[in-house]
């Protein structure tokens, strides 16, 4: 074994540039696992906080007949505040208004919120300064679809708690720029006791979001701990997961082709070489060992590359971010702008494993032929 | 107690004697065919042979009339169809894969027509190679090796690659390969084929001397006229066949 490793050590380090550019192209595609999944191991920790930060909180006692994915239950689906959890919680009201910037109208979810809240992100601070009669704050998603910049006044629509319509003017207080798109797309915040003199609503909610995490079952709320709202975003992570693998299983394979053709011509190349090592006294297997020794070896040669270039690469990545391309922002998914990867122990010591182990596989499959070699015809050089 | 001296020197006539056997190889009625297409070829037919330490034997013979063969018989590279091979006591028919490469790698040096150095080691390294298979220590095989290397005049060069080597270096590197770890017996299939006069005497000297210093048995195949007249033994064949066996350059017949 130790032979085995010594030899192929040598092989390699002699025939040169032919090993580099094996262990090249190998060391490229574990660099692109490892970065694509600290990336998205990355995105997945960001998203998580921001989901909490921006929106979730500690967990989400929601009226019953509220669904925030469903717009047609904004209208009815809102109740008294529980007593109990009054104090626990930050209370929301949502709403589906009108606005009309310039002259467009956009239908869009007015949210009010306790304006003194310090559990989101949510800049309510700056509804509490605002003297408007009606402040508000919105993403800079909304306020570039509205084309709407602090200070901006726009007319608003509503309907009161017997559908009688009324309108007035919003002033904007605030833009806030958060990766949640689902706090910022299509989305007005106003302060609470605001929305709830607009509309006459006194005292009720549609949702409301835990301080802290506590399980609760109060008849007509559906309760949702912090768990069961990230379960979206986990599948999505889980989704993403998946291609990246298929793209990652497409780039191995593709180094391991290249390492396979390398031995099966290496081996076809080197038979003198094979019946030497046989008439030196190697049995056929302790050359098999060698050959799948080399080719592990590459992989470990390309480890070394790989760490050469990627550690920089990669150490640089986690302080710089990557860039997601604005496309990709605009499709409501949480998604910072920058991502900044992270590279645990456990994916890069498996990415190792996964490169050594299917290196050897991928050397010891053509080295196997070795063993049926006949001697004879190998020192000759004219088996195959 | 006399009895037991007399079983302990019994003892040690046997191992005594055994040692000092003289014959090391030992070729009895042995065939070897190939396959051939739909058929088979008599490549050896019925040689019978026996070598003793220390010669310095060649086989002669025409392209074709099987001396690599009988060569890779004896080296354990190929085994008999017929007939019993016995090398330093061991039926070769009978040698697992292990214990064949145990006896190549222990006991036999290999020397071939082309040098088969392996080309991406430095003269210093082939020459160690055959001591990597063996639990020598790091002093030890830089020891033998430049012993080897002084044996063929090339410990000046331990560093140089097999492709800056002239043909004659390169043989000279192959016969220190082979020799570095004092087998009983060594192979060399047309050592010379590839060298110009000079330096086919200049190898051919060379290895006449470490047989006569190491006591190595010397089996060669050739049709080298300036090898011939080195050998004290030339056993010629014709399609497979021995013609003859005969002791030459030497006052007296060893047999
Ligand atoms: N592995 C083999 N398969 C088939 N025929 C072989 C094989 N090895 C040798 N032969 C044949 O056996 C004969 C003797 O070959 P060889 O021992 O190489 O002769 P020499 O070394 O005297 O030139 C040749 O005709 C050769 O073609
Ligand atoms: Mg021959």
């Amino acid at each position: 074994m130790k032979l085995a490793f010594q030899l192929a050590y040598r092989n390699l380090i002699g025939a040169g540039l032919r090993t580099w550019l094996n262990a090249g192209i190998l060391s490229f595609s574990f660099i692109v696992i490892l970065f694509f999944d600290g990336l998205i191991d990355g995105w997945n920790k960001q998203g998580i906080r921001d989901s909490i930060d921006w929106e979730y909180g500690q967990g989400q006692l929601l009226h019953a007949d509220y669904d925030p994915y469903d717009p047609f239950t904004i209208d009815d689906g809102h109740g008294k505040i529980p007593e109990s959890e009054r104090a626990a919680s930050v209370p929301v009201l949502v709403r589906q208004v009108s606005v009309y910037p310039e002259g467009r109208m956009l239908s869009v979810k007015l949210s009010g919120i306790e304006a003194e809240q310090k559990l989101l992100k949510l800049p309510t601070g700056q509804l509490q300064k605002s003297e408007a009669e009606i402040p508000a704050v919105i993403g800079k998603r909304m306020a570039k679809v509205a084309q709407l910049k602090v200070g901006d006044r726009v007319l608003m629509r509503w309907r009161d708690k017997n559908g009688v319509f009324d309108a007035q003017e919003v002033t904007i207080a605030g833009v806030f720029s958060s990766n949640v798109p689902t706090v910022d797309q299509g989305q007005f915040w106003i302060p609470i006791r605001k929305l709830w003199q607009m509309t006459g609503l006194h005292e009720e909610v549609s949702y409301l979001i835990q301080k802290e995490p506590k399980a609760v079952s109060i008849s007509g709320w559906n309760y949702k701990s912090q768990n069961e709202l990230l379960k979206p975003f986990r599948e999505l992570i889980k989704v993403e997961r998946i291609g990246n693998s298929i793209l990652f299983t497409l780039l191995l394979g593709i180094a391991l082709l290249t390492l396979f053709d390398t031995q099966v011509l290496s081996i076809f190349r080197r038979q003198k070489e094979i019946g030497t090592y046989i008439a030196l006294g190697m049995t056929r297997w302790q050359v098999v060992g060698l050959f799948t020794a080399e080719g592990a070896m590459y992989s470990l040669f390309a480890i070394l590359l790989g760490s050469l270039y990627g550690i920089p690469f990669l150490f640089y990545m986690t302080k710089a971010g990557f860039g997601i391309p604005e496309a990709n922002l605009q499709m409501g998914i949480t998604i910072a702008e920058r991502i900044y990867p992270v590279y645990g122990f456990s994916l890069i010591f498996g990415t190792v494993l996964l490169v050594v182990i299917s290196a050897t596989v991928v050397s010891f499959l053509p080295a196997r032929k070795i063993a049926r070699l006949d001697p004879v015809l190998a020192i000759k050089g004219k088996v195959l | 107690m006399t009895w037991a001296v007399m079983a302990f020197g019994l003892c040690w006539y046997t191992i005594i004697n055994q040692m000092d056997t003289k014959e090391i190889i030992r070729i009895e009625q042995l065939t070897k065919r190939f396959r051939d297409g739909e058929g088979e070829f008599t490549a050896l037919h019925k040689i019978g042979l026996s070598f003793g330490r220390g010669e310095f034997a060649g086989l002669l013979g025409p392209s074709g009339s099987g001396k690599t063969t009988l060569l890779n018989i004896v080296g354990s590279l190929d085994k008999p169809t017929e007939g019993r091979v016995t090398v330093l006591g061991k039926d070769i028919a009978r040698l697992t894969h292990k214990e064949s490469a145990m006896l190549r790698n222990r006991h036999i040096g290999f020397i071939f027509q082309v040098y088969n150095l392996l080309p991406v080691y430095t003269v210093f390294e082939n020459v160690e190679f055959a001591l990597l298979l063996q639990n020598f220590s790091a002093g030890e095989r830089r020891k033998k090796v430049m012993e080897a290397l002084e044996w063929v005049g090339l410990a000046h060069m331990p560093n140089k690659r097999p492709d800056k080597l002239s043909g004659g270096e390169g043989q000279r590197v192959a016969i220190a390969r082979a020799m570095v770890k004092r087998p009983e017996i060594l192979i060399a299939d047309e050592p010379t084929a590839n060298l110009d006069a000079r330096n086919a005497h200049a190898i051919v000297r060379m290895m006449k001397q470490l047989n006569k210093e190491l006591e190595t048995t010397f089996l060669f195949s050739t049709h080298d006229e300036k090898v011939m007249g080195y050998l004290e033994r030339i056993i010629r064949l014709e399609d497979g066949k021995m013609v003859s066996d005969e002791w030459v350059n030497v006052k007296t017949k060893k047999t």
